[in-house]
């Protein structure tokens, strides 16, 4: 006699649980990182993405390729949260933790399959990567003194950039990116760096300006007959129309008179040449507006030899009031010289084929643009991307002016440590320890695979020279050989692996401690996506 | 990894399960197949080019999808028009859009050198050699070749307008204005010396006007200092056929009024409502109306003006008033015309009538009338301006044995000469240009590029370690260039290219080349066949920055619909 089944989920409702499935998440979370995997190191090399509306990406940003990789399954997506947050956090190292989390994954995965709880596993690796983080926090370097400092910047952002696409020139970008991070005030705000991009040129031909540059905007006829050229200018920075329209939306009037006609006339213009007169009267020879400037206004400045442009973005004017001072403002009425940004000098100036408008020299010094160039459209976009990662490292690392040594370096010193730490427990727990200190020596052993080196061979050495107390000895890709890296100057800032452990060990542990996943069945408007066939 | 080649993964159910949306719908290379099909689609795009390149490079016809014909030999044109879908083949295109956008001149070479490295790069890679290997022995090898280019520069004499037009017309050789090549070469110079500002070495395009208009021949093609704008007279009655048909209207000392406003009654910008509740105020509405008119023509006339262009029209009731005034009037001419004629005669552009004076007038010593053979097509051209800054350049073409044939096809085909011949003086200008920003020169003819692979093959020598072999290829893929110049001349490549690498070595004189045009003989400094080192530098470097961003993938996720691989 057969029961009815009792139905407790939906029909379509897809509901796993059990050992299997903390297997098939690990599995899940691994073929995420082969994903990104070949892109560690300065042999990385690049995934070319394109997406269903046809649009190409080519990078090595792991946060990024992982964002286009557009991962479905509910586990596997903690990976990209990983990589996300690491990109939010400091910028960089967003493969490595990647890498990383998996590889604590996989090293735990055979203790799954024996029946290990993983409730002991998490306990496990969390209280190792307490004593990973001590272990780090005592092997960081602190850099003092002004030009040191500087130089461990510099440092910082080429081992940042030597994985990218413009390794070849990261000296002269990391510079480049260091000058730029020194202009910012105290709170280093991001977005007061602007990158602009333009087609074309050498990637030599990339410059930093101390200053504003701009796309010279949308422009009137009228335009080309302003000066291009000033010196010790004031620029109005505005959020009005200048614009002959309709003061009052909606509004109508009626007329009954002819003559009054006129008298409207002449009052809209009045209301414009208004406007425009107290600008010209405070002195200000550029005038700037986030709204468009119309025509008429276009051909008033240039009959009074000044310089107009109008709709500015708001980023733009942001970047000049932090570079020359001076406020915004949404009405001409109170304009006066203390409103006025000031900077040094101004002009115009062919950059490929786009005329660029440059302000420099400018009063506060709190903002600067990157111009950058480049052969294709891809090449600049994954150029911004590469620099954007240098730019917060070098951020992070001023804030936090302690570093250690990259290519591997740490990762196998932290492997020891753990490894002699293990042999003092007592317990199962010892084989957890020893299997998670197994896990850093991924990240060495992946940078001499992409490298095409011999990695066991490599990592035999590496495990060598750190157990005789050579704690700085990491891979030298460019020699291909074993060395000291905090001499070779492969630095990275010590908060980037920090945060790269943590995140790494919390998102292995959220996977681990999974063990049943209900996924509610797609409801039908909702496409026809592929859902998790069979789960 | 043992999965980084499966997509699918089974859980120990046998089921799969997908981690990525529509995982199954997507292509995936991986690896050095990645890579090799990356560089067969590049250089299928490089080889159509090939045959472009140099004076005795072939044209290519591009039928659009709508039936539009564009027959041209400009690598950068080739390229947009092809429509290239693959993903790597369009990284292409954006190469030689770029030397397009910095240069404007070279971008056939650029694609044809970016072709050839990567050709050299699929026989290192078959040897194993890791591919940011090749392209960092590339990059090492780019800067020996900078160098060397550097070295072999010669000082450009910019004064000299002699020069100047012979570079120009290296740049013009290739393209299919060589017949009237000198003269489009002197029209070019002319042009941007007219603009140039020598003090910043800045030249803008943007005061440089290209007008064409389809009847006539190449030959006919002018450069008028100052503008011409495809408009008439805003009245047929207006002065110009008081003189003979052709050419006509001569007004010495003309002041030119140029207005932003409509030639009739203002009106406020808001919303408005006239009640006309009576016959009178209909009458008093058309008595201001007419007041207006008259008061504005009447602002006009007392303000000395002797042309009125208005950027806004004007209805037949003013426009007879006008005639009737004396006072001849353009109307509806465009934003930009209004703001070149503002610069080149000096006026301010006046947006009020009340505002005309006579010091907001800007002066003309010649306006016209053009018209054109039997058809109807007049312009207007205004000259002798006081400022020389704005220049259009007024090109005409379709040739005589295009007129008669009256098949669809063949009036497309007179329309692209003119276009072709715009995409020609846009070349040639941007050369004289680069030579204003910098004055530094190399000689054409492939000689540069064998110079320079003359001296990256001897630096390869010296360099140990597998960057060797990435220097060698370096200069083979240099060499490539001279090879199709030679190749496309009709020469006998391999046979031309090494005489011409033996004498260049024997005796050390980096200006031999490929002559490619017989002029009997391989010295480009005596041809005066002259490219700029900034045209060149941009071409090596761009060139190899994209074949390292070509070389640096190795993995392609494609939704499949798109063919992949397959170019």
């Amino acid at each position: 006699m057969m029961r009815p089944p009792i139905i407790l989920l939906k029909d379509g409702t897809e509901n796993k649980q059990g050992k299997g499935q903390i297997v098939s998440n690990i599995n899940a979370c691994m073929v995420v990182a082969d994903s990104v995997r070949t892109t560690l190191g300065p042999r990385g090399l690049d995934k070319l993405i394109v997406d269903s509306k046809g649009h190409t990406t080519i990078s090595n940003d792991g946060a990024t390729i992982l964002k286009l990789l557009d991962i479905v399954f509910p586990a596997a997506s903690t990976m990209v949260d990983i990589a996300r947050s690491q990109d939010a956090e400091v910028g960089d190292g967003t493969t490595s933790v990647v890498i990383l989390a998996a590889e604590i994954l996989k090293q735990m995965k055979p203790f799954i399959e024996d029946g290990v709880h993983p409730q002991l596993l998490i306990r496990a690796i969390g209280k190792a990567c307490e004593k990973t983080l001590k272990e780090l926090a005592n092997l960081e370097i602190k850099i003092s003194g002004e030009a040191e400092l500087r130089e461990m910047l510099v440092k910082c952002a080429a081992t940042t950039l030597s994985s990218k696409l413009v390794s070849q020139e990261r000296t002269f970008f990391a510079n480049m990116i260091v000058d730029a991070v020194n202009t910012l005030d105290a709170h280093l705000p991001l977005n007061m760096i602007g990158i602009k991009k333009v087609n074309g040129g050498n990637l030599h031909e990339s410059r930093l300006v101390k200053g504003v540059a701009f796309q010279k905007a949308f422009s009137y006829a009228g335009f080309e007959m302003q000066p291009k050229k000033y010196t010790g200018v004031k620029v109005a920075l505005l959020n009005v129309e200048l614009e002959l329209k309709a003061e009052k939306e909606n509004a109508e009037m009626r007329l009954t008179n002819v003559s009054d006609f006129q008298a409207v006339v002449d009052a809209e213009w009045n209301i414009l040449y208004d406007k425009l007169q107290k600008i010209a009267d405070s002195g200000a020879n550029v005038v700037l507006s986030k709204l468009p400037i119309g025509d008429v206004a276009t051909q008033w400045f240039a009959d009074r030899d000044m310089f107009c442009a109008g709709r500015i973005p708001q980023d733009d004017l942001d970047r000049l009031m932090a570079a020359c001072g001076g406020s915004v403002l949404t009405t001409v009425s109170q304009i006066e010289d203390s409103v006025l940004g000031k900077c040094g000098k101004f002009y115009e100036q062919q950059v490929g084929s786009e005329r660029y408008n440059f302000f420099e020299e400018c009063s506060k010094h709190q903002a600067c643009t990157l111009l950058l160039r480049g052969g294709a459209e891809q090449f600049i976009a994954e150029t911004e991307r590469s620099l954007h990662d240098a730019i917060m490292i070098v951020r992070r690392a001023k804030k936090n002016d302690s570093i250690v040594a990259g290519g591997g370096a740490i990762e196998m010193e932290l492997s020891r440590l753990i490894r002699d730490q293990a042999r003092t427990i007592e317990g199962k727990d010892q084989a957890f320890w020893m299997a998670y200190a197994q896990a850093f020596e991924m990240i060495p052993r992946q940078l001499c695979q992409n490298a095409g080196l011999d990695a066991l061979d490599v990592l035999n050495k590496l495990r060598h020279r750190h157990a005789q107390g050579e704690k700085w000895a990491g891979i030298d890709i460019h020699r291909e050989a074993v060395g000291d890296n905090l001499v070779a100057c492969v630095w990275e800032p010590s908060i980037v692996k920090r945060n790269a452990i943590t995140a790494a060990t919390e998102a292995a542990c959220l996977v681990l401690s999974i063990d049943q996943t209900v996924k509610n069945a797609r409801s039908p408007s909702g496409g026809q996506m592929p859902g998790l066939p069979g789960m | 990894m043992a999965q980084a080649s499966a997509q699918l993964l089974f859980d120990e159910s046998g089921q799969p399960f997908i981690v990525m949306r529509e995982q199954e719908n997507q292509k995936r290379i991986t690896g050095v197949e990645a890579v090799k099909s990356h560089i067969l689609a590049a250089r299928a795009v490089a080889n159509t080019l090939r045959t472009s390149l140099g004076p005795r490079g072939l044209d290519k016809m591009l039928v659009s999808p709508d039936g539009d014909v564009t027959i041209t030999n400009d690598g950068a044109t080739i390229m947009e028009k092809m429509d290239v879908q693959h993903h790597v083949a369009k990284l292409m295109v954006e190469l030689s859009k770029s030397q397009d956008h910095e240069i404007g001149d070279g971008t056939t070479g650029v694609v044809v050198l970016a072709g050839a490295l990567l050709e050299e790069a699929e026989k290192l890679i078959d040897r194993g050699i890791h591919p940011i290997k090749i392209a960092d022995g590339f990059d090492l090898a780019c800067k020996k070749a900078l160098e060397t280019l550097d070295s072999i520069s010669d000082k450009f004499p910019v004064e000299n307008r002699e020069r100047l037009v012979e570079t120009a017309q290296t740049s013009l050789g290739s393209k299919i204005v060589n017949r009237s090549i000198r003269q489009f070469a002197e029209i070019a110079v002319d042009a941007v010396l007219s603009v140039a500002d020598v003090e910043t070495k800045d030249v803008n395009f943007e005061m440089i006007k290209m007008e064409g208009k389809v009847g006539g021949r190449l030959e006919d093609t002018i450069l008028v200092k100052g503008i011409v704008i495809d408009k008439t007279m805003s009245h047929p009655q207006m002065p110009k056929e008081l003189k003979n048909a052709k050419s006509t209207l001569f007004m010495f000392n003309l002041q030119v009024a140029i207005l932003t406003c409509p030639f009739e009654p203002p009106k406020p910008k808001t919303k408005h409502k006239l009640d006309i509740t009576s016959t009178e105020d209909f009458k008093a509405l058309r008595e201001y109306e007419r007041e207006t008119f008259e008061t504005m023509i009447r602002q006009v006339k007392e303000s000395g003006a002797t042309l009125a262009i208005c950027q806004w029209g004007f209805d037949d009731e003013a426009n007879h008033l006008l005639q009737a005034n004396d006072l001849p009037a353009v109307r509806w001419v465009g934003g930009p015309e209004i703001e070149l004629l503002a610069i080149a005669t000096n006026a301010r552009i006046v947006p009020r009538f009340s505002e005309l004076t006579k010091e907001k007038l800007g002066t003309a010593g010649l306006v016209r009338e053009i018209t054109f053979g039997a058809a109807k097509d007049r312009m207007l051209s205004i000259e002798q301006c006081p400022n020389n800054k704005a220049v259009t350049i007024f090109v005409r073409g379709g040739n005589k044995m295009v007129s008669w044939s009256y098949s669809s096809i063949f009036r497309i085909f007179k329309f692209q000469i003119i276009d072709e011949a715009k995409r020609a003086l846009h070349d040639a200008l941007c050369v004289i240009r680069n030579l204003v920003r910098d004055s530094r020169i190399v000689y054409g003819g492939g000689s540069a590029e064998l110079a320079a692979a003359i001296q990256v093959a001897k630096e390869a020598d010296r360099i140990d370690g597998i960057e060797q072999y990435a220097f060698r290829a370096f200069a083979d893929a240099l060499e490539s260039i001279p090879m199709a110049l030679a190749e496309n001349s009709g020469l006998a490549p391999i046979e031309a290219l090494s005489d011409l690498k033996a004498k260049q070595i024997e005796t050390k004189n980096s200006f031999l080349g490929i002559d490619a045009v017989f002029a009997g003989t391989n010295d480009m400094k005596e041809q005066k066949v002259i490219e700029t080192l900034l045209s060149k530098r941009e071409q090596i470097s761009l060139a190899t920055q994209v074949v390292r961003m070509i070389l640096k993938i190795d993995d392609v996720r494609v939704p499949d619909d798109e063919k992949m691989g397959s170019y």
